[in-house]
């Protein structure tokens, strides 16, 4: 039995609003869900629905198989970590930790006795008798995980319990919570505007959109295999580069603009509903990655490899790795509502309207910019998509 | 210029303040060195000049123990019209300011609209039908007349709504609520708690505003030994010879006298500003939710 399970779970705001629709999600015990979506696509309505917090409009909650809809938040045994901490202004740190357990009329000495291990799993004990306004953003945030993990209960929810920490601070958190959360074995959802967080901290990831769950399943499978243009736009960073191209007689060829550009037969092979296409526009994807600057490195396969050519536009040298901007005359396709609060996302001042790209290539690669490359990648690693639906090809 | 500029400016502002400074203090300070002088040096001498301390004890003792400790006896009264009112508005306006800022019931907004009208109506204006009202349940004449209209605080509720609207974030409640508090554990163990910088202010303003009225009483209470302090005082004026000379001098009481009485019924409400301005100024809030 899930201990949490959504079924076609709505809401609709007072105002008529629908701001979740149809939701359907099962996580397992001890599994680490993680919802993504873009600002405003109604992570935290869901949430706090799970939490009770907010009035499910239509739709099945259940939490161990219960039927939680008209069950009190109070009443249904989760913890939520809040973005702003939310902790108790007039509380100790160990008031804080222990307030839920002191509700539920647990023993003083038992209680004493609990916070007081909470604080040493998470290195609070120094700061027990503080009130929160005397702690750092990170021992608050500490604080306000260790009010939710004393409580043992059957369901941690978090709403970007990280995102008011500083880079650091954040990746070693990042790693603190995913341990914890491993050690307790609590089935977690966990919403997250970044994208490290979703690829690395859970078992499962939710990707929504407006209200709706595009695609749900372990992050490298979203990541080599989203459904949708939406999900391989918005996973990765930075995102894949999607052109809008001409496929030519028979699916044998494609047109990036106005290069022309040969598919080995192993693409068909590979993906035989690309005929369909034939003559017809379609959308190709290239994860950043998967590009490289042909004649830097050789290869066996070259010959298999499909190749195109770009100009230089901007050169990001991050040390481990180079992101060449480049641009050519195809039209390179917004999945509409893709967004990435990275700060290595592209710098919008530097966007020419032209079908531009990333290529992620190793940092020794030497590059001019303004120069014309060319660039290659393996056939195996396009994406096609259908323009018209936004659905991945899949064979 | 611009140097010649800063120094006039600068003396222009001292100068005003000043002004004002002399035009406030000046009577409060004549007023603490009444009691020291004699009710003819009082008229006849600098107003500034010191008195003896004789004199004090003097205007003291005659002003305590004029009728019967009718002095002690009104302070009591203000004190109690004062406190129990404030005792009752607090009891309703922490709870009705919250409940205004953090649910949601049909006629919200229009029960918020009118206490801002009935906060910024005067007060004379209800004295008579309040009159009436008490009247009616004849309860003209005791002290619930007083504190039950004093107890009508809509400036606190008010003030309640707005500390709990912009103080206290929904998330904070939120959390009480998954914690494992009924609504009910939510106000008194996170929402009160969280109030007693909002407790001391409407306690201050509750406390001015009734110490200091005169109107209702002297409307409700026409039993000398109810009056609170201000009725009593304007008592006092009108059997001193000083300000209605047809009276003769038959009490004893003087000017000094009255400027002990004065004192007296000032005096409260300067403590009360002492201590409620310690806990206004309090960052209880800070730091329970990162901005
Ligand atoms: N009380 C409300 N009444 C009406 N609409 C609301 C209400 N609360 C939220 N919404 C709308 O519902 C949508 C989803 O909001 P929600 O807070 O769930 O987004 P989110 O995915 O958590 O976004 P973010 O990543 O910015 O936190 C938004 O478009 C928001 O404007
Ligand atoms: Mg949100």
């Amino acid at each position: 039995m899930a201990p949490v399970s959504l079924e076609k779970l709505t809401k609709v705001y007072p105002n008529g609003f629908e701001a979740v629709h149809e939701f359907d999600l099962e996580v397992a015990d001890g599994e680490f869900m993680i919802l993504v979506g873009p600002s405003g696509c109604g992570k935290t309505t869901a949430m706090r629905m799970v939490a009770g917090l907010e009035e499910i409009s239509s739709g099945v909650l259940r939490i161990d198989g219960v039927v939680m809809n008209d069950v009190s938040p109070r009443d249904r045994d989760i913890a939520m970590v809040f973005q702003n901490y939310a902790l108790y202004p007039h509380m100790t740190v160990g008031e804080n930790i222990g307030f839920a357990l002191k509700m539920k009329h647990i023993p003083k000495d038992e209680i004493e006795k609990k916070v007081r291990e909470t604080a040493e799993i998470l290195g609070l004990t120094e700061w027990i008798d503080r009130k929160p306004a005397q702690l750092s953003g990170g021992q608050r945030q500490r604080v306000a995980m260790g009010r939710a993990i004393v409580r043992e209960p059957k369901v941690f929810l978090m709403d970007e319990p990280l995102s008011n920490l500083d880079a650091k601070l954040r990746v070693q958190m990042r790693a603190e919570v995913a341990r914890i959360q491993r050690r307790l074995g609590v089935a977690t959802i966990y919403v997250t505007h970044d994208q490290v967080e979703a690829m690395t901290m859970g078992d499962r990831v939710a990707v929504m959109r407006s209200g709706v769950v595009l695609q749900c399943d372990k992050p490298q499978t979203i990541y080599d295999h989203p459904l949708n243009l939406f999900v391989a736009g918005f996973m990765g960073s930075p995102s894949m580069n999607l052109f809008e191209v001409h496929l030519g007689e028979g699916g044998r060829t494609l047109f990036l603009g106005t290069q022309k550009v040969e598919l080995p037969a192993t693409v068909l092979a590979a993906k035989p509903s690309l005929v369909k296409f034939a003559n017809k526009d379609v959308v190709v994807g290239i994860r950043p990655e998967s590009l490289m600057i042909a004649g830097t490195k050789t290869n066996d396969n070259a010959k298999d490899f499909v190749f195109f050519e770009g100009d230089v536009d901007l050169v990001e040298a991050l040390g481990s790795e180079i992101l060449v901007h480049f641009s050519t005359d195809a039209h390179r396709v917004e999945a509409e509502g893709v967004y990435s609060d990275d700060a290595e996302g592209l710098d919008a001042g530097l966007i020419t309207q032209r079908g531009e790209g990333v290529a992620r290539v190793p940092p020794e690669t030497q590059l001019v910019i303004g120069e014309r490359v060319r660039l290659q990648v393996n056939p195996k690693r396009l994406f096609f998509f259908d323009p018209a639906t936004g659905l991945a090809l899949s064979e | 210029m611009r140097f010649f500029n800063r120094v006039w400016t600068r003396t222009f502002s001292y100068i005003v303040l000043l002004a004002f400074t002399a035009f406030f203090m000046v009577p409060v300070i004549w007023l603490l060195f009444s009691p020291f002088k004699t009710d003819h040096q009082l008229i006849s001498e600098n107003p500034f000049a010191l008195g003896t301390l004789e004199n004090l004890g003097h205007a003291v003792r005659v002003m305590f123990t004029f009728e019967d400790y009718s002095l002690l006896n009104w302070l009591k009264n203000s004190a109690i019209y004062s406190f129990g009112g404030i005792f009752i508005a607090l009891i309703f306006s922490i709870p009705a300011g919250y409940g205004l800022a953090h649910t949601q019931f049909i006629g919200r907004r229009t029960l918020l609209g009118i206490t801002l009208f009935v906060m910024i109506m005067p007060a004379t204006a209800l004295v008579l039908p309040l009159f009436l009202e008490a009247n009616s349940v004849h309860a003209v004449g005791t002290p619930l007349a007083v504190i039950l209209p004093f107890s009508f605080f809509p400036f606190g509720v008010y003030l309640a709504y707005i500390f709990y609207s912009s103080s206290v974030p929904k998330d904070l409640l939120a959390a009480a609520r998954i914690d494992g508090c009924n609504e009910w554990d939510v106000f008194r163990r996170i929402a009160l708690p969280l109030a007693r910088p909002i407790v001391a202010l409407v306690t201050f303003f509750a406390f001015v505003a009734n110490w200091n009225n005169f109107f209702l009483p002297f409307v409700m209470l026409p039993n000398s030994t109810n009056y609170p302090l201000p009725i009593g005082l304007q008592d006092l004026l009108s059997t001193t010879p000083a300000f209605n000379p047809g009276q003769g001098g038959q009490v004893g009481i003087y000017r000094p006298e009255l400027a002990v009485a004065t004192i007296v019924a000032m005096a409260p409400v300067m403590i009360v500003f002492l201590f409620a301005q310690r806990s206004l100024v309090s960052g209880l809030l800070a730091g329970s939710t990162k901005e």
